[in-house]
């Protein structure tokens, strides 16, 4: 049971890392500006890393080769909440979600730092200071462009509202909930979203922008039971061209 | 010009025969100057610059743009426009022998950072912290204090409290996956490869 239950966790975790590291690379070369391009380019690299350290775990756990693990499966075997599939918009769309998405990670990999299970826990504190950085940058950047001008204060906000509910599918609990927190492995997302849900009030308070009742609003689940938006095959099917070719090449 | 890419968008106009206009400013953040400190116990040096909207954002921008690949242990930046800069010197001319006699100010007492050039074509490199009522008086304090008489050909002078240091809780900033092969274009061994490929095809 325990490693039905950690593998289940180990995969929706590295599968965010890798989905979300593929979408934020779709804008290297397109960035607002040079800087910010390579700032962005390079947090999703670190984000594949992740998905990489986590798909490591798993395979000395007896799964796959990380590489065909992240490149052989298809949309209804990833475990990913949908909110990292969504496909790219405008920049506001990417930093909010960036700016939702990290905040969690962040807290998450804390939490993790005591976990139970020490390999999970040596990765949590190996990353921890890209995570600071990932929060560090996309607080700065909420603050700067939350409180600019009208053009920028709205649109933050029009993603914002368009993004929470699949923010708060972040949490869907697993299957697996309780052995998970009896066993010492992880907190709960239960106890992830109140964490998540303070901090993230904390920065929204110090912009102009605001937060809609999160308990009003209905969270978009079933990405990690592998119910996926139409947007995550195409992501895969590219993602995993080169790969298909010729999948024993060593590259 | 009409592209699709913003970027050409962006390029300056480059005018029409026979009308002359004033120079647009460009469509562009200002500068800010980036220090690292290498490794514990070494100099903070200068690193180059980025382009940013403020200074908190500088800060963020830096860290990718410049420490990305080559981590350090530290970093901080400030506004060009805070950085004071002596005479520029070569050969064996040293720099401080330019700097003029200050007399010393009354005015509260301020903290400058003094960088040396000591190579031309190398970078900057922190060297002391010095009192002073100005930057000129700064130099000048530096001049008492650190000039040997070996030719130093640059000096820059920074006030500390215009610079955004790395606070100690951002320390662990630098504290990252170790092996990060996958980032360097090095470590794809594609000419092994193509031999490989190319004396198996032989066979």
């Amino acid at each position: 049971m325990k490693d039905i239950a950690l593998k289940e966790f180990l995969y929706k975790m590295a599968d965010d890392q890798l989905i979300l590291g593929h979408r934020n690379s779709e804008w290297t070369g397109m960035g607002p500006l040079l800087e910010e391009d390579i700032a962005f380019s390079s947090m999703a690299q670190d984000k594949i890393g992740h998905s990489l350290a986590l798909y490591s775990i798993l395979h000395q756990l007896g799964e796959g080769e990380p590489d065909s693990v992240a490149f052989t499966r298809n949309a209804n075997q990833f475990h990913n909440c949908v909110l990292v599939e969504l496909p790219n918009g405008e920049y506001d769309f990417s930093l909010i979600r960036h700016f939702l998405f990290d905040t969690a990670e962040y807290l998450r990999f804390e939490m993790l730092s005591q976990s139970s299970y020490e390999p999970l826990a040596q990765v949590a504190r190996k990353i921890k200071g890209e995570l600071r950085y990932h929060t560090l940058h996309a607080n700065t950047w909420l603050k700067q462009l939350g409180s600019a001008t009208e053009e920028s204060i709205s649109r933050l906000q029009n993603s914002l509202d368009q993004l929470l509910p699949y923010a708060l599918g972040i949490f869907e609990e697993s299957p697996y909930e309780k052995e998970l927190v009896a066993l010492g492995i992880f907190e709960g997302e239960k106890e992830l979203k109140e964490r998540w849900i303070a901090k993230v009030e904390a920065i929204i308070q110090l912009t102009s922008l605001h937060l809609p009742d999160l308990k009003l609003i209905q969270p978009q689940v079933g990405g990690r039971a592998g119910k996926h938006s139409a947007h995550l095959q195409p992501l895969l099917d590219e993602m995993s061209e080169v790969f298909r070719i010729d999948p024993g090449a060593e590259w | 010009m009409k592209s699709l890419d913003p970027r050409v968008e962006r390029l300056p106009d480059i005018g029409e025969p026979g009308i002359i206009k004033p120079k647009a400013p460009l469509d562009q953040f200002g500068t800010y100057e980036v220090f690292v400190m290498p490794k514990e116990g070494k100099p903070f040096q200068h690193e180059g610059i980025v382009h940013a909207p403020n200074l908190e954002l500088a800060f963020i921008l830096a860290k990718e743009a410049f420490t990305r690949r080559f981590t350090c242990v530290s970093l901080y930046v400030t506004d060009t426009r805070n950085v004071y800069v002596s005479p520029l010197t070569e050969g064996s001319a040293n720099v401080y022998d330019l700097i003029p006699q200050v007399t010393e100010s009354n005015k509260g007492k301020e903290q400058f950072e003094i960088y040396h050039l000591t190579k031309r074509g190398k970078q900057h490199v922190h060297v002391k912290a010095v009192e002073a009522g100005s930057p000129q008086e700064a130099m000048y304090v530096a001049k008492q204090q650190l000039n040997s008489g070996k030719p130093i050909f640059n000096i820059w002078a920074i006030r500390t409290s215009d610079i955004r240091f790395t606070s100690a809780e951002e320390n662990d900033l630098w504290v990252t996956l170790p092996d990060k092969k996958f980032r360097d274009a090095a470590e794809y061994k594609g000419g092994d490869k193509l031999k490989e490929f190319l004396e198996a095809r032989v066979k």
